[in-house]
């Protein structure tokens, strides 16, 4: 298998690394660090593993690590920290669409993409945006919810 | 009596880290010079291992430790029967059973040395029908089980023939569920890291880290409990699908044979293989009534799907053989359950330990009755429901009841009158009820210590005021230590956001059996309870020196202890805390309620029961077969809400949940060999499945539960499969799924039979 040197920009930090030819980018991700993106069916089936790749909300594990050679990253903790949450993870907590936590990283990165595009999305619109992350606890409702109360919150925030 | 805290909606205490991806789950969790561990699973589902050679596998450089029959004690396990090895032993009984396990430097290295592992096998015929496999030439799962029954009970109360004889009318059905995992996102896994004092500490995405020393860590491993330290990482979901995590054993022998650290992460679609899904179930129903609807009596027979090992197979059996009679006012019943090993995987629990099931089967069963006898469902249900006051015929004793109220209100908000006067033209209404326990007595026996079920909790205050919460118990996802810390918070007067409660860890909390039976707010919930009104005493006794005023005349505001007559004399909590130069404490311990069922199952299980009403409308395509849910409607009585937005989660996850399970999942075995072996295989609802749900709570406030609360996990999924298959009966205008999920084939058959029988 061959090897290959890659330069990503990952969260807004330059990384370099050797990855082998069949390493997924979501294998190639975790093991440099980024373990906020999870690892679970490695099929591209539950979302998991979404991340954007210059801005587009991608599965991680669909694709090699080779491919993303000279590609902008971000993944959940590029859109918001702790200190620093993004309206859509701020929404996610008052509105109680986060149970275990597993498929939030994936939410977050699915909303923030749908958003991107659509400031003011239906309830259709947001259940397609998700239509790729798998949530077991919530029975989805509380995310909706808080999705479309971020987007509310980020055209106000635009407005002022 | 009001609240500060109690009843309000509330985040999760740790929603924060959640949403912002710094969660450490197992999987991340990072143990230095960790080796990757593996297993060697069986391809057949029924085959004798003639021959195991390990010496190539142990030869590849990189390689640890190569664990099987060959070099292990043959020390088997099980709760109710210890019917399964560490490995393999003489037979494999399934496919995905473990024939060995490798630990080595990286994955690539382990799965090479899984490759270099000579198995020689004579296969054997396969038992994959509960039925066939009672056959008396059937091929035996386990040679010294006749007949492959793992367990059978047969139980008569009540006077139950002379109540079928006397009755205006009888009715019949039989229903068959199907085989479908808990689909939790996070697959599982554990690591664990050998000492060279021999005592092990263990991580692991598990619901009870107590138990899984005593049940299966210490026995097949020859040590004490006490000899390994578990820690919980938060688990990516569970639903009863963490209880038995062989995960862990996995990880503690390798690292034990290894004299390292081993991380044991099982894929996807190992865990779909070899974990222990919900149970498979066969279930014969007949009842008697008078004919004002008034329920006389019921005879049950089950068949129940073991697979190849028994965990708590028995009891989970026994739930769906007994519990729905505990719903209504059942005088007599007469109930048979056998439970038959087949070369299936083993079942197990799944989030209402076989209520689903058995609330399947039943409210199916009711919504027929109710069409024979020309009465509405929902008022054949309310003639009959069991009330507060209650002791049913099997003995459980009814605390408070809302079920009547949580019907009641789904009839009113789904406008059931008007849709019920229509129906048969591919649109209707079906609603179906449950009960369920909040803990049960059994587990305590078969699992924990003694009979006591017990829980306990340390609530401790530290010199800033802030507070972490100690308990046995654990969190799922579910937001189970976020209610125990709203608990404390409402005790103490201290603000929510001050509050932490770390995850279980055997190292230095006190006992708690763990999250299942919808245990925790109602047993853990009052263990904490008890603590924080310990810790508040002794805040307001050290306060009370300081400030030289009687305890009694000191409350606790908003973190502030302060004079009641004189609120401006205060000191905040940390600052007692502080000048006491140490912690302040709180201890708290409570034992459920309830008793152990005698040998005929007799006995009141749970210190008390939830209960909760679902109502489905939907669409049938009549020429595809199609069922569209358009909208659920809900009623649960869950004693008292302890926090609003985490029990409206509970529910609307159960629904969504209950709903998969109804129409699209299924593992599908086919003799022996799972078809669901990735989410593509496996489906579960996804957002464009979720339907609207509309719900409210019903608080009968149960006299024992902490502020009245009780269990809500589990009612809020048990009754909506009954309510969708009552809503496709009513509007195909009889179309009867019996046969679990409800699959466009299987509609169109039921639509094809009603038709046949309506013109018969």
């Amino acid at each position: 298998m061959n090897t290959y040197e890659i330069n990503m920009r990952v969260n807004e930090k330059d990384e370099t690394l050797d990855v082998q030819g069949d390493e997924t980018l979501l294998r190639a991700l975790r093991r440099i660090g980024y373990v906020e993106v999870k690892l679970s069916c490695e099929g591209g089936d539950c979302g998991a593993c979404a991340i954007l790749l210059d801005g587009v909300a991608v599965n991680a594990c669909l694709m090699f690590a080779a491919q993303a050679d000279g590609s902008e990253v971000t993944t959940v903790r590029g859109i918001g920290t702790e200190d620093d949450l993004h309206p859509v993870q701020e929404q996610l907590i008052e509105k109680g669409g986060v149970q275990c936590g597993f498929c939030t990283p994936g939410v977050v990165v699915s909303a923030k993409a749908l958003l991107d595009e659509n400031a003011a999305p239906s309830r259709e619109d947001i259940q397609r945006g998700l239509a790729g992350n798998l949530c077991r606890c919530t029975g989805y409702k509380k995310i909706f919810e808080a999705v479309s109360a971020a987007a509310r919150q980020m055209r106000e925030g635009d407005d002022s | 009596m009001s609240t500060r805290v109690v009843g309000r909606p509330h985040p999760i205490i740790d929603a924060v880290e959640k949403v912002s991806g710094a969660t450490v789950f197992i999987n991340d969790l990072e143990l230095p010079g960790a080796l990757t561990g593996m297993a060697l699973r069986s391809p057949h589902p029924h085959a004798r291992i003639l021959n195991l050679d390990t010496m190539d596998a142990e030869r590849l450089p990189g390689v640890a430790v190569v664990l099987s029959k060959n070099n292990t004690p043959d020390a088997p396990f099980g709760i109710n029967h210890k019917d399964e090895a560490a490995f393999c032993r003489e037979k494999v009984r399934y496919v995905g059973d473990e024939v060995a396990a490798v630990a080595a430097v990286d994955e690539e290295t382990a799965r090479e040395a899984l490759s270099l592992i000579r198995v020689e096998y004579e296969v054997l015929p396969t038992v994959a029908d509960p039925f066939a496999a009672q056959e008396p030439d059937a091929p035996l799962v386990h040679d010294s089980v006749a007949g492959n029954i793992a367990n059978e009970f047969h139980i008569k109360r009540g006077g139950i023939d002379e109540a079928f004889h006397a009755a205006d009318a009888t009715f019949a059905d039989e229903f068959h569920t199907h085989l479908a995992h808990q689909a939790y996102i996070e697959p599982t896994g554990c690591a664990a890291q050998w000492h060279p004092d021999g005592k092990i500490s263990v991580w692991g995405c598990l619901q009870s880290v107590f138990l899984i020393r005593t049940f299966m860590l210490g026995p097949v491993m020859g040590m004490s409990a006490d000899d390994f330290r578990v820690t919980q990482t938060k688990p990516g979901g569970a639903f009863g699908g963490k209880l038995d995590v062989k995960a862990a054993l996995m990880a503690a022998m390798l690292s034990r044979a290894a004299e390292k650290p081993v991380k044991f992460m099982m894929s996807l679609e190992e865990d779909l293989i070899a974990m222990r899904p919900r149970m498979p179930v066969h279930i014969s129903l007949e009842s008697a009534w008078k004919r004002d609807g008034t329920l006389a009596g019921k005879r049950v027979r089950i068949v129940a799907e073991n697979g190849a090992y028994s965990s708590l197979s028995p009891a989970i059996m026994s739930s769906i053989a007994l519990r729905t009679d505990n719903l209504y006012k059942t005088p007599a019943a007469e109930i048979q359950g056998k439970l038959v090993y087949t070369n299936i995987i083993p079942s197990g629990q799944m989030r209402g330990f076989g209520n689903v099931q058995a609330t399947y089967a039943w409210e199916s069963h009711l919504d027929n009755v109710a069409d024979g006898l020309g009465l509405d469902p929902a008022d054949l249900r309310l003639k009959n429901y069991t009330e507060k006051g209650d002791v049913s015929l099997h003995g459980w004793k009814i605390a408070s009841c809302a079920v009547a109220d949580a019907t009641r209100h789904v009839v009113r908000e789904m406008d059931w009158k008007a849709k019920r006067a229509r129906g048969g033209e591919g649109r209707g209404v079906g609603l179906a009820s449950c009960i369920h326990v909040s803990g049960n007595k059994g587990f305590s026996v078969e699992l924990g210590p003694d009979d006591t079920d017990p829980s306990s909790g340390v609530v401790r205050v530290d010199e800033e005021g802030k507070v972490e919460i100690w308990s046995g118990e654990s969190d799922l996802g579910q937001g189970a230590t976020s209610v125990m810390a709203y608990i404390a918070s409402e005790v103490m007067g201290i603000p929510v956001d001050r509050f932490k409660v770390p995850p279980t860890d055997t190292g230095y909390m006190p006992f708690g059996m763990g999250a299942f039976a919808s245990r925790i707010t109602l047993i853990g919930g009052n263990a904490v309870k008890i603590a924080a009104e310990d810790a508040r005493r002794n805040l307001l006794d050290a306060a009370a020196e300081f400030m030289e005023i009687p305890a009694d005349e000191l409350e606790i505001v908003e973190g502030d202890v302060r004079a009641k007559a004189l609120p401006e004399r205060k000191m905040t909590v940390g600052e007692v805390v502080s000048r006491t130069g140490s912690v302040i404490e709180g201890n708290g311990k409570w034992l459920a309620g309830g008793d152990v069922l005698d040998k005929e199952k007799y006995g009141n299980p749970s210190t008390t029961y939830s209960f909760s009403t679902h109502g489905a409308e939907v669409e049938v395509d009549m020429e595809t077969g199609v069922v569209t849910v358009l909208q659920v409607c809900c009623g649960h009585d869950p004693g008292r809400v302890i926090n609003r937005l985490g029990a409206e989660g509970q529910v609307e996850g159960g629904v969504v949940q209950g709903m998969s399970f109804a129409m699209m999942e299924g593992l599908a075995p086919l003799e022996g060999h799972l078809r669901g072996r990735n989410f593509h295989d496996y489906l579960i609802a996804t957002s464009m499945d979720a339907p609207p749900i509309e719900h409210d709570f019903f608080e009968s406030m149960d006299p024992y539960g902490p502020y009245g609360a009780k269990g809500l996990a589990e009612v809020a999924i048990n009754p909506i499969t009954a309510a969708i298959c009552n809503a496709v009966y009513h509007a195909t205008g009889g179309a009867r799924i019996r046969t679990l999920p409800v699959s466009p084939e299987r509609v169109l058959e039921a639509i094809e039979e009603a038709r046949n029988q309506n013109t018969s």
